[in-house]
């Protein structure tokens, strides 16, 4: 019972630093660039990346059970492209099952994903790898050579202007988000698979023994985070008003990247939503910041890059005084 | 600590797990045969001489192959390596346009992609808890990103004088140099893991870093080496690409890292580390190239070929998996 | 050792299967299929718009079996996936079709010279007798174009070209000044002949972009017309949508006296159109871009982002690059300046290659085209 708060106040103390990293590096911008603390600028930045932000708690959950998935941004493209190209063809005109089946797409990606990983027991990273592969091919099947432009997407591309999930206040899109969030912060605190997620990751063997279904936990896993990606491949073009079978290609590192430089273990077992957000906002703002306050067009890579790496680098450095100073506690 | 415990599940059957290795090379030998005559088959085009001739630019990424089967070995990952090419391919364009003699332009190109692995399993060495996909994917953008800033606005160099980049692309008879010099790497690479006690502690590691570093082996140590090598390799890699290219851009060298990848894990490396065959590695980078050419030559899309290596990729481990668990089933029989 | 056997036959069972699957699959991307829709959009448009469109649909058939029945005539585009890629190879593989030859279309899987490197390999060794290229690096794709040429086959370029040394000539949509100055007057109608703009452009080292980019700022410089405009910034939204946006925000919010946004790009082009629409932002924006994914953003008034853009037909470079093709396998050229060669059916029949600028040669299809509220309806089905 001891250990548990303990390893609790650490985590709540890792979250702590994440927001110093955070709040330091916005009050660095805005002095640059005060416009950079605008409603209407810190709305852009939430919306431009609920993508990323949504898809983080997905990947939370597989990092959480030791597994990862680089097939996302593929099956987010593969679902993407499917609603676009139904709209662009007038077979479907209705948002709500736009969403539905870019839903369902992505839910049976992920399932069909989570089915070789559990029951197959291929190495996560070489089966989503593989399906990184397929599922962007299926995308680039399906558009067949076409995009789906704005004209084409009639009303579903409204979506993401309008406020009426969120009564008038809340952007659609933002709403959307902060629903993830609530879900996955029930789920992962309060429920019973919540705890065999992170029983699961901690110790596999032992989850087994103590009679959780591993296989079972893994499956709903990345079917999960497939459902996501499939929710977020219609987000993404409802927020673009575009659809291209290249879309957010590559982003899936950004995701794993959000999701480490919040705090979670790659070694599984260890992190939380709080975290998850908290990385997402961390790459988001620099994202964002990088063209606002001046820097050289050419330079932006680098020194994003550069700058996570010296977060992550920071991350381990305070996690080391932390553990230090825990371990003096407990001496005395 | 605790993904750790997660692999012994999977890998208890010790003894199946041997024989499926042991049989998998023979099998990677006859599927590599097989692909060559299908591809004979498909394209009336597949000739010795042709498939030569096309070769040269799949070979740098097999160069990138062998230290990347290595790191897979030791349980880690490294997708920096296509900037890295990049990075030094630029490199020795720019190196070539200042009149650099071209033995010094081999230098500093392998020379840069050295610094570059040096850089990644520095960090390595120093903060070993971070996970090297993640230090890797952060190398990934600086190391672009500084070729891009070298490019300039055009984003794009190529090489004024080309004399020695076409020596370097050079025959004997139909065979390019870089083919001999990827099969002399190629068995050095494969006697170095089978043979020395580098290439044993390399198991080791992969299999359990904890355990090799209280008995002794300087994990940390061959863990920078070989991150290293990496570099080193990708500097060659970058030098024959630049040979077959004579410039580089911003998007030189995307994606290398996931072929290398794909190529050894087809070959039975196993990305948890500890398992898998060198020489496996090499076959099936063979397999993937031969299979891309004949592809190629019948103008299949490019992505169903993507589609087909992603299939592949899957099937080569989800097969072997899956026959192991009959066999299992069986043994339990009895 | 049966286990060992069993799993190499079910491999190559299931590589069978899926190659022979999928071979099938790849037939109606090359071949036929796509053409005859080509053929259709082309009708229709040509009825409403331009007459000589419809001409050159029904002419070049009457040209079918000249020199170029039999040979291989190969196109290797920029990339997969891309609309506008497309609607060249279309045109392309209409004009070979009709002369009898036959067509590879290449999408390489990437946007980049490597991918393209060994596209432009597999052709050699398929013995083609022409290659049309729409090069992703003017100077990566050298050394695989020598060994095409050293092999006998004829290297031309369209819509993007390579150095001088690695092509014979080259289709380019329209002259580079042309554009940049097209451009620089929009830029300059738009913004009422004084002011702050931006150019998005894609990636940094689109040489096309770069090119017309280097014009507008020399156009710019060297009249003194434009003395009242300012050029702010080159923002460079990597031809994604996310990070195109980013760009066009961090624009506004950087400069807020900006009055136009030039974005030549059309990835760029429809995610600033977004943004400024979405704001209802008194920026307006003009650039290149394809009709069917502007349609929605051109308009006079203040509900539309984009009071006009310009582009050329890109069905009409792709059937450009094919009678170049034809013209140089069949010897009626050989990429000097000065020649002339047919193209039947096309707006001006004849064409003359003319000296490029960079050591090379180019034909030019003609003047950029603009598109306003009022021609937008009639092309947004066509490209």
């Amino acid at each position: 019972m001891e250990k548990k708060s303990v390893w609790k106040k650490i985590t709540s103390s890792r979250e702590t630093s994440l927001v110093i990293v955070l709040l330091v590096l916005v009050a660095l911008i805005s002095i640059k660039n005060p416009s950079f603390l605008g409603m209407q600028n810190i709305l852009e930045i939430l919306k431009n990346n609920s993508v990323i932000m949504i898809m983080a708690l997905g990947m939370l959950c597989v990092l959480l059970i030791g597994g990862i998935d680089i097939s996302i941004t593929s099956s987010l493209a593969f679902a993407g492209m499917t609603v676009g190209m139904l709209f662009k063809n007038g077979v479907i005109h209705s948002t709500l099952l736009g969403f539905v089946i870019a839903m369902a797409i992505g839910a049976v990606c992920g399932l069909v994903t989570g089915l070789i990983i559990a029951k197959g027991n291929v190495t996560p990273i070489i089966a989503t790898m593989g399906f990184m592969y397929i599922y962007r091919g299926f995308a680039y099947l399906v558009a067949n050579s076409q995009w789906a432009g704005a004209d084409a997407l009639g009303d579903f591309k409204n979506f993401a202007l309008e406020s009426y999930l969120g009564l008038g206040f809340l952007n659609n899109v933002l709403f959307i988000v902060l629903i993830c969030y609530i879900v996955f912060f029930v789920i992962l605190k309060w429920t019973k698979f919540g705890r065999n997620i992170y029983a699961v990751g901690s110790n596999a063997e032992a989850a087994q023994i103590s009679g959780i279904n591993v296989a079972r936990v893994k499956l709903s896993v990345y079917t999960m985070m497939g459902f996501l990606a499939g929710l977020c491949g219609a987000l993404a073009v409802t927020i673009y008003a575009s659809a291209q079978p290249n879309m957010q290609q590559g982003k899936e590192m950004d995701v794993i990247a959000a999701c480490v430089i919040g705090g979670v273990s790659m070694n599984g077992g260890r992190g939380s939503v709080g975290g998850a957000l908290l990385g997402a906002l961390i790459l988001s703002v620099i994202a964002k910041a990088l063209p606002l306050v001046g820097i050289d067009a050419l330079a932006q890579n680098t020194v994003k890059g550069f700058i996570i790496i010296v977060v992550i680098v920071l991350n381990v450095v305070t996690q080391r005084m932390m553990d230090k100073s825990n371990l003096e506690r407990r001496e005395m | 600590m605790a993904g750790k415990s997660g692999r012994t599940i999977e890998a208890t059957p010790q003894d199946v797990w041997k024989k499926r290795i042991f049989s998998w090379e023979g099998m990677l030998v006859v599927l590599f045969l097989f692909i060559n005559i299908f591809c004979r088959c498909i394209s009336p085009n597949y000739t010795v001489a042709n498939v030569l001739r096309e070769m040269p630019k799949y070979l740098s990424e097999i160069f990138l192959l062998l230290p990347m089967a290595y790191i897979l070995m030791l349980g880690e990952i490294d997708i920096s390596v296509g900037s890295t090419v990049c990075l030094a391919a630029t490199v020795a364009c720019m190196a070539t346009n200042a009149n650099v003699p071209f033995v010094g332009v081999i230098l500093i190109t392998i020379l840069t992609g050295a610094v570059c692995g040096m850089v990644n399993g520095f960090i390595l060495l120093k903060f070993p808890e971070l996970p090297s996909m993640i230090v890797t994917l952060g190398t990934q953008i600086v190391f672009r990103g500084i070729a891009e800033i070298m490019l300039g606005s055009g984003g794009s160099v190529s090489v004024t004088n080309t004399a020695g980049f076409r020596a370097l692309s050079g025959e004997i008879g139909p065979f390019p140099y870089v083919f001999f010099l990827v099969l002399i790497c190629g068995a050095i690479f494969v006697v170095l893991s089978v043979k020395t006690t580098f290439g044993r502690s390399l198991y080791a590691i992969g299999s359990n870093s904890r355990t090799s570093f209280y008995s002794g082996i300087k994990v940390g140590k061959i863990r920078f080496l070989v991150f290293t090598l990496m570099g080193t390799f990708a500097g060659i890699a970058a030098l024959f690409l630049t040979s077959e290219l004579y410039g580089a851009n911003t998007t030189t060298g995307n994606g290398f890292e996931m072929d290398a990848i794909a190529m050894a894990v087809f070959g039975g490396i196993s990305t948890a580390g500890g398992k898998g065959k060198m020489i496996g590695g090499l076959i099936s980078a063979f397999i993937i190239v031969c299979l891309r050419i004949g592809l190629g030559q019948i103008n299949m899309n490019p992505q169903v070929v993507l589609i087909i290596l992603g299939a592949l990729l899957i099937c080569a481990v989800l097969i072997p998996n899956i026959s192991a668990g009959l066999g299992l089933k069986k043994r339990k029989k009895i | 050792m049966r286990k060992k056997v069993f799993s190499v036959l079910l491999c190559a069972a299931m590589a069978t299967s899926m190659l022979a699957g999928c071979g099938d699959n790849s037939e109606p991307a090359s071949n036929g299929g796509t053409t005859d829709d080509a053929n259709a959009n082309n009708d229709a448009a040509g009825g409403s718009d331009d007459a000589d469109a419809d001409d050159a649909a029904g002419g070049s058939d009457d040209a079918a079996g000249g020199g170029a029945a039999g040979k291989k005539f190969a196109l290797v585009t920029k990339s997969a996936g891309n609309p506008y890629n497309e609607k060249e190879a279309e045109g392309f593989e209409d004009v070979i079709n009709s002369l009898g030859g036959e067509c590879i279309i290449k999408h390489p899987v990437a946007a980049t010279a490597d991918a393209q490197v060994s596209e432009i390999q597999s052709l050699i060794s398929q013995g083609v007798d022409s290659i049309c290229v729409a090069a992703n690096d003017e100077n990566a794709l050298q050394a695989a174009l020598e060994d095409a040429m050293a092999a006998g086959i004829k290297v031309s370029c369209l819509d993007s070209k390579t150095n001088a040394a690695s092509r014979m000539t080259f289709a380019n949509q329209a002259g580079t000044t042309e554009i940049g100055q097209a451009l620089m007057d929009a830029v300059y109608d738009i913004a009422g002949g004084e002011g702050e703009w931006a150019i998005l452009s894609a990636t940094s080292q689109a040489t096309n972009q770069n090119a017309w980019i280097e014009a507008m700022k020399s156009i710019m410089e060297s009249d003194s017309k434009y003395a009242n405009l300012n050029l702010v910034e080159v923002a460079y939204g990597d031809d994604e949508p996310q990070k195109s946006t980013d760009q066009t925000q961090a624009l506004l919010s950087k400069y807020p006296n900006l009055k136009v946004i030039c974005a030549p790009t059309t990835v760029g082009i429809a995610a600033a159109a977004k943004v400024l629409q979405d704001q209802s932002s008194s920026v307006k924006l003009t650039g290149l871009g394809l009709p069917s994914e502007m349609a929605a953003y051109i308009g006079d008034d203040d509900a539309h982002s984009c009071p006009y853009m310009f582009l050329w037909n890109p069905i009409d470079v792709g059937r450009l690059g094919a009678y170049i093709s034809a013209a140089l396998v069949d010897g009626t050229i050989t990429g000097a300046a000065g020649e002339t060669f047919t193209a039947a059916g096309m707006d001006n029949s004849e064409y003359t290659i003319v000296d490029a600028g960079d050591g090379g040669t180019e034909v030019i299809l003609g003047a950029p085209f603009k598109f306003d509220p009022s021609n937008i309806g009639d092309w947004k089905d066509v490209y």
